[in-house]
């Protein structure tokens, strides 16, 4: 019974070797996030206008950024999504914010629909499901607060839009930015785009194919990122983990922002905290810390997209969702006061749900499907 | 703790937790030695008395250490495919590790009810046992450690002998003519070497044994 493998074993294909298959999906990763966003450009201004003023309610665009990615169940691959239609131009920075703040709670569905699993065992559900929707309430709060005020004031695209400037050099106000990065992307965009457009009838279906293959390359590579990703570092995220357990605060945030960063997703951290916190081995408010790391640690890869994409515009908006998860933890985490209402509030929802199973099923479709569904009807 | 994520500790999150095992053994082996040089003439002390709590407590921690670690690798590990049966044999055994620590312990009781096994006819085999349970629990540590499956088996064999030595002894104890302090004494060392020895047979059971077949031999050969 004694554990006869070695590490190497385990992970089957030697670490280095898969630690280049991540640089080549990541490279491809960012090919796709160009094609999506030569695509669009491909379909002409009578489509992208269609779609921006599809999204002219901010409140819409909330919802729509929910929804899309409580459908492909990540917000990495929402907001590198996102990141493409801004270069592209199709969609402007400010449409593009409650986009992006939807995301943000769109992604909380995968942990929450993860502490479900625990729904046959009274107390272990009740702490899996508070330490699943704690997440989605300070989400929930984040937006509550910042979305009017970002309408008000801009202060969250300004301020992207100024560190952008600052990373590029161009001062911000759109435009693109060169890199080596941009340059190699958009060639191996060049090199793929050059089949779609061979095959097709018409131009409109060449930009149609590029679009589509696009998304499906951002899609598949993140999700494989993800997953190389994860055995690369399971290790290190163990050893963390363990180390982290009993202990609270910035530390916790930080292990929550590396592990993220690591594995592109903050989903992966968020499912992981899930079953240690059903069993009672990591207390619910040590996870709060870890998961509001994650989801700093979550915005990188719209960072990465917007580096592919070589647009300031794409950048600001990546820089964006940075400021505003930021933002989030500035304003609740340092008063002790607020610090934990988004975890009191996910403990007195548990409360209820354990009692009455059913009420967990119905915050889930109501949250994450029927809401966003029903607002984008109506707004 | 956030630099442990750049470093690379070069060691397998299971082979940590079997070196927690192994050191708890290691522990607990510091625990009887203290408690039974109490009950085989020092005596009680502070100094054996900090020894053997303080040292418990610690193997105490090693268990809570394991099933933590045993938690996160499932959570991490999501699929966990070849881990599964190991971590599942670590958890039980390493309840089999924490309770060598208890027994130790409870034969420090002894020393402080006043007993003492130097004194009386039988103090040769006294000493044999203590000595050889001592053996044990380092053998079981190197077997363990080393994953040596012959080992194991030897010293599965040799522990059943060891079992029955112990039942007929608190036997004799029961049927003694002496004080009756001497023969409560006695039978509660028997009783206590006894389950020390079993636990550690199925701690060496893990490495021969299927899952669903370990954690018998504190339990008669007639009841497994």
């Amino acid at each position: 019974m004694h554990s006869d493998l070695t590490p190497s074993d385990r992970r089957q294909i030697p670490a280095p070797v898969r630690a280049l298959i991540v640089v080549a999906l990541l490279y491809l990763f960012l090919v796709g996030v160009k094609m999506l966003e030569g695509g669009i450009k491909g379909l002409g201004s009578e489509y992208t206008d269609a779609v921006f003023a599809s999204v002219s309610s901010p409140i819409a665009a909330l919802l729509a950024g929910i929804l899309a990615t409580v459908l492909v169940q990540s917000s990495s691959v929402t907001t590198a999504t996102i990141v493409g239609l801004v270069a592209s131009g199709v969609l402007s920075v400010e449409a593009a914010v409650p986009m992006i703040m939807g995301a943000n709670i769109g992604t909380t569905v995968t942990n929450t629909l993860v502490s479900l699993t625990h729904v046959r065992h009274s107390t272990e559900f009740s702490r899996a499901f508070s330490a699943a929707t704690m997440h989605d309430f300070f989400n929930f709060l984040a937006v509550i607060i910042f979305l009017p005020l970002e309408l008000l004031t801009g202060f969250l695209s300004t301020s992207a839009a100024w560190i952008a400037g600052l990373f590029t050099g161009a001062g911000g106000g759109g435009g693109d930015f060169d890199s080596p990065i941009k340059a190699a992307v958009k060639w191996g965009a060049g090199v793929i785009e050059r089949i779609p457009e061979a095959i097709a009838a018409s131009e409109t279906i060449g930009a149609v194919l590029v679009l589509v293959l696009g998304i499906g390359i951002i899609f598949l590579t993140l999700g494989l990122i993800t997953k190389n990703m994860r055995l690369l570092v399971a290790e290190r995220i163990e050893r963390t983990l363990n180390a982290a357990l009993a202990k609270s605060g910035l530390i916790g945030m930080a292990v929550g922002l590396l592990i993220t960063m690591s594995v592109q997703s903050s989903s992966i951290t968020t499912s992981i905290l899930i079953p240690l916190c059903a069993a009672g081995v990591l207390a619910v408010r040590n996870a709060y810390p870890i998961t509001l790391g994650a989801n700093i640690g979550t915005t990188i890869t719209a960072l990465l997209a917007a580096l592919g994409a070589g647009s300031i515009d794409g950048l600001t908006i990546a820089f964006t969702h940075t400021l505003f998860n930021l933002a989030g933890i500035l304003l609740l985490y340092p008063i002790p006061r607020i610090r934990f209402i988004p975890v009191v509030l996910a403990e007195k929802l548990a409360d209820l749900a354990q009692r009455r199973r059913t009420l967990a099923i119905a915050y889930v479709l109501a949250a994450f499907a029927g809401i966003p569904l029903l607002g984008i009807l109506i707004f | 703790m956030v630099l442990q994520f750049f470093r690379s500790s070069g060691h397998d999150p299971i082979e940590e937790i079997e070196a927690i095992l192994v050191g708890m053994l290691r522990d607990a082996h510091v625990v009887y030695q203290t408690a039974t040089e109490a009950v085989f003439g020092a005596g009680k002390s502070k100094e054996a008395k900090a020894t053997v709590k303080g040292t418990d407590k610690q193997i105490n921690r090693g268990q809570e250490q394991v099933r933590q670690m045993l938690m996160v690798h499932g959570a991490v590990q999501g699929n966990l495919g070849t881990d599964l049966p190991v971590m599942l044999a670590y958890m039980s055994v390493v309840k089999d590790v924490e309770r060598v620590g208890d027994y130790a312990k409870n034969l420090y009781d002894l020393a402080r009810y006043g007993a003492d096994l130097t004194v009386g006819p039988d103090a040769d085999r006294l000493e044999e046992t203590r000595s050889s349970v001592g053996a044990m629990i380092d053998e079981a540590a190197d077997i363990f450690e080393s994953v040596d499956l012959d080992a194991a088996r030897s010293f599965l064999a040799r522990g059943d002998d060891f079992l029955d030595r112990c039942d007929d002894e608190v036997k004799a104890a029961h049927a003694s003519q002496g004080a009756v302090s001497d023969a409560v004494a006695r039978a509660l060392f028997y009783r206590f070497e006894k389950r020390i020895a079993a636990h550690l047979m199925n701690l060496v059971s893990s490495l021969v044994l299927p899952v669903d077949e370990l954690d018998y031999y504190d339990e008669d050969k007639d009841d497994r």
